[in-house]
């Protein structure tokens, strides 16, 4: 039997870089310092157990459908486009059939979940909501309707800027990646609490995707590209 | 070699589509085949700073099969890991802020104890938090990290009669549950 102790992961997670990502409390989003950890968070050695994952967690949960905005008279209200994205680790390397949660606004900026309580309608056509497992390259294509923008409840009452919610699974345990997609161009980008809490400037733009030229996709829609970078990189050989 | 910058991690939302938290909180069996080894449930309360509870918080395990090996070939002896253990799981918390998993006793392997990687993730919580539980005190790499020495017992999950472990998770304030930066 193989002795796990001396085990030497091929793969490795580097540290996260503080301005690149949130510092967990964010000055006007109350919420925040009800629930990230007052105490400093711990370091720990990465083991077998950490560099390890689920393989296919789609076998787990059951695939939904990966076109939002629905065809003829079941067509969703809002602009059609299309979201062309590709997930990527560190080394620029696709995560062949990485599986990717994707759930956002309708139209008007209001969710199908039964918390959202801002005064907008439903669109009996959008459930906004789809499971996908990217294709050998990393690549996902999915077709839905632009979101609105909504209002944030409580004492901040900031609106939030249309964007798109996205959990994805990388390689590994430590790969695990959720996020927002925010779109060009918008003016609610600028005062976002969640867009700006990521404090470097370049690492914000990477979390708004690209419009692409209008002639790149179907005669009826817009399409934006965007990479999603999961955590890990392959180990440097180490020197003979 | 490294060409690019992992994007940023934001939170969850309010809106996480219930349904998406259900369905995969049972890791005893897979594709309808039984899992070897114990079975087990996990359970345990997860609260804010004031002590209250939240709902449909989305918590990920990830652990080792009843011989103590994972489900990923990065193992080495991903070979005889049990082809009906998944060894991942989701569950979401109910109104009373109460999670519960059922899974089997993870083996020990050579270099750690037994234990279970948690994964949380909320509204409010601007990106993942992870932590992992233990059945007992033991020498264990990842235990033996947190500092100071006091916090370890608070990843050690209280036994509730024999198949039955409880977990409490609390985000924030007196008695906070430790949690990892990677
Ligand atoms: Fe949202």
């Amino acid at each position: 039997m193989s002795a796990p102790a001396t085990w030497k992961s091929k793969y490795v997670i580097e540290p996260r870089d503080a301005r690149t990502q949130s510092a967990g409390v964010e000055p006007g989003y109350a919420q925040t310092e009800w629930r990230w950890p007052s105490q400093p968070l711990q370091r720990r050695p990465h083991t077998l157990s950490e560099l390890t994952g689920p393989q296919d967690v789609l076998k787990r949960l059951a695939p939904v459908r990966g076109d939002l905005a629905g065809q003829g008279a079941k067509r969703a209200i809002g602009q059609l486009i299309h979201l062309r994205t590709q997930v990527v680790d560190e080394d620029g390397a696709p995560v062949a059939g990485a599986a990717v949660e994707i759930w956002h606004a309708n139209a008007a900026g209001k969710y199908t979940h039964r918390n959202d309580s801002h005064d907008a309608p439903l669109d009996p056509n959008f459930y906004g909501a789809a499971r996908m497992t990217a294709d050998a390259d990393g690549r996902i294509e999915l077709r839905t309707i632009k979101p609105g923008a909504y209002p944030t409840g409580g004492a901040e009452r900031w609106w939030r800027p249309p964007h798109v919610h996205f959990s994805v699974w990388g390689r590994v345990w430590l790969s695990r990646l959720v996020t927002q997609m925010f779109f060009p161009g918008e003016p609610l980008n600028d005062s976002d609490g969640v867009l700006n809490a990521i404090r470097d400037p370049q690492a914000r733009v990477r979390c708004i995707a690209r419009l692409l030229p209008q002639t790149e996709g179907p005669e009826n829609a817009l399409v934006y590209e965007y990479r999603l970078v999961v955590r890990g990189s392959r180990a440097t050989p180490a020197l003979p | 070699m490294k060409r690019f910058v992992p994007t940023g991690e934001m939170t969850l939302g309010p809106f996480f589509p219930r349904e998406f938290g259900q369905g995969a909180n049972d890791l005893t069996a897979f594709e309808g085949r039984p899992a070897k080894g114990e079975p087990l449930e996990i359970t345990g309360r997860v609260v804010q700073a004031d002590g209250s509870p939240l709902d449909n918080v989305v918590l990920e395990i990830w652990q080792a099969d009843a011989n103590g090996i994972f489900r990923d070939p990065a193992d080495p002896r991903y070979a005889q890991a049990d082809p009906n253990f998944f060894g991942w799981g989701r569950a979401a918390t109910d109104a009373q802020g109460i999670y519960t998993f059922r899974t089997i006793r993870p083996g020990a392997y050579p270099g750690r104890a037994p234990h279970v990687n948690f994964l949380i993730l909320y509204s409010g919580l601007m990106r993942q938090l992870q932590t992992v539980m233990f059945f007992e005190k033991a020498s264990d790499p990842v235990l033996d990290a947190v500092e100071p020495a006091a916090l370890r017992e608070r990843l050690i999950a209280k036994s509730e009669g024999a198949a039955r472990y409880r977990f409490d998770i609390r985000l924030r304030g007196e008695g906070e549950t430790p949690f990892f930066d990677d």
